[in-house]
């Protein structure tokens, strides 16, 4: 029989973490981003880049608190309300930039994990599986979205999940988790990510 | 030690490979308006699916594993314990791989799946919560174990199967039957309704054709028979069962076939089992006196759908 040892499920969850900090609107969000509340997650992406959803930062400028507590002022340089994507500049917030991996590899019912703040709580883990990589469902909400791509999987969000990462079983980033339809968790798949960051460095 | 990774990134593999063996096996059921439910092919040509599930009874189709669409027919349905059965062309797709629930404890890690459309199964991930005997479930069927679990029936997987590690298919989840825990009916009880549904459409019950009550016995019955308790007898339907063996209203009973009636789950229970038809003896107390009569089983008028 296979022992594992009790940390089996906090290698790739730690791996996750160490990439999302917390986040809220405007040049003096630390007490939403850092206290209790709906607040928002995002992801280290690359140099001083970090990636939310659209729906978390509706101003032109943000507030990064890094896991150390450290408040970090950023720029909203890049948003897409419509397939919920944002992408913030926050120079010298000194956080290691999440490694990515391909939702596409994976199958049905391999494991995922969530990370963000639910209802406020501070880099929280959920785990789960994948349920498919596709358009949703004839028959489930979310009119008018229907025809994008979005990873959909039995993983726990709530809200202040929004903008963080969901990630496979080797802690890399296969999507920004963006809401929740039928129950069900959806994420913006990195390769759109990618897409929408492409020419900003 | 072991490598913590590697471990993780096994066990994420083998619940893929275990959807990818079990939802060989789905299709997805078009019986209602707006978002299908999950059958699973149980047998060659037979899909078992929930009968809540079930809106309309033609023009049923599923969707096969490769996207193609195919008729199927109603082959009957049981609204006590949830279950339908529909008929399609033999060799459509692999039979289900059946798994044994008695050895799943709670803690063994479990799949929900589901078809929904003409992408690939679908998978929830959880636990069994709770495993126990025979129950009644609040249709009124009996469900010969206990098996819940923590797994998320989202919509569409009703009627799915609850799959263990290895892919094998431990019963039907239920979407109707329980809102704390997924509940699932077990492969016996499929197998057994499954037989009836094929054989003649719906679930036989039993039925003596008498209205009743509990009522504690008196001091001098109880002491005599051992028993504290029986069915009083509030109504007897002419032409059934009760009537043509001479029971009278007032008459306590207190046993049939040798199982003690204080309430009415034991006598559910006799008149679920495989008795139609079949003359059983009731033990019953009138004016005080106890009294042996035989009655010959009748099978529950069907209720107007």
């Amino acid at each position: 029989m296979m022992t594992m040892s009790p940390a089996f499920l906090s290698d790739p969850a730690e791996r996750l973490r160490a990439s999302v900090v917390g986040i809220a609107n405007g040049r003096r969000g630390r007490r939403a981003a850092g206290g209790a509340g709906a607040a928002g997650a995002a992801i280290a992406w690359s140099g001083d880049l970090f990636v939310t959803s659209a729906h978390v930062v509706t101003a032109s400028h943000a507030t990064i608190v890094t896991r150390d507590g450290r408040a970090v002022p950023g720029e909203v340089v890049r948003r897409d309300a419509e397939r919920d994507i944002a992408v913030v500049r926050a120079a010298e917030a000194g956080v290691p930039a999440a490694v990515a991996g391909d939702p596409y590899a994976l199958r049905s019912g391999s494991l995922v994990f969530a990370v963000g703040h639910p209802f406020g709580v501070r880099d929280a883990v959920s785990v789960g599986v994948l349920q498919a990589v596709s358009p949703l469902p004839r028959g489930y909400g979310l009119n008018g979205n229907g025809s994008f791509v979005w990873i959909q999987a039995d993983v726990r969000l709530a809200p202040g999940n929004s903008g963080g990462p969901v990630g496979d079983a080797q802690g890399r980033v296969i999507g920004v988790a963006a809401m929740v339809v039928s129950g069900m968790a959806l994420a913006v798949p990195v390769s759109d990510v990618e897409r929408f960051l492409s020419g900003l460095t | 030690m072991t490598d913590d990774r590697t471990t993780l990134a096994m066990l994420s593999e083998q619940l893929a490979d275990a959807v990818a063996t079990a939802g060989a096996a789905l299709v997805a059921v078009h019986a209602r308006p707006r978002l299908p439910s999950t059958g699973v092919h149980w047998k060659d040509g037979v899909v078992v699916t929930t009968e809540g599930t079930i809106r309309r009874e033609d023009d049923i189709e599923v969707t096969l594993p490769d996207g193609r669409h195919i008729p199927a027919t109603l082959a009957g349905r049981d609204r006590g314990t949830d279950l339908a059965v529909l008929r399609i062309a033999s060799g459509s797709l692999p039979v289900a791989t059946l798994g044994d629930p008695g050895t799943l404890r709670p803690g063994h890690l479990v799949l929900a799946l589901a078809r929904i459309d003409e992408g690939g199964p679908r998978a929830a991930f959880g636990a069994v919560s709770a495993t126990g005997g025979k129950w009644r479930c609040w249709k009124g069927g009996e469900i010969d174990r206990r098996l819940q679990s923590d797994l998320e029936i989202y919509p569409g997987f009703g009627g799915g199967p609850l799959v263990d590690a290895a892919g094998r298919i431990h019963g039907v989840n239920s979407g109707g039957l329980s809102r704390a825990l997924a509940t699932t009916i077990p492969v016996s009880t499929v197998n057994r309704v499954m037989a009836q549904l094929l054989e003649r459409g719906y679930v036989a019950r039993g039925w003596i054709g008498a209205a009743m009550q509990p009522v504690q016995l008196d001091p001098t019955s109880r002491q005599r028979l051992k028993r504290d308790g029986g069915l009083l007898l509030l109504s007897v339907e002419p032409d059934a069962p009760a009537s043509r063996a001479g029971l009278l209203i007032g008459d306590v009973i207190v046993a049939l076939d040798g199982h003690g009636l204080d309430g009415f789950d034991q006598l559910l229970d006799v008149l679920g089992g495989d008795v139609v038809g079949k003359t059983l003896r009731l033990e019953v107390v009138r004016a005080g006196q106890p009294l042996s009569v035989d009655v010959v089983i009748g099978e529950r008028p069907r209720r107007a759908r």
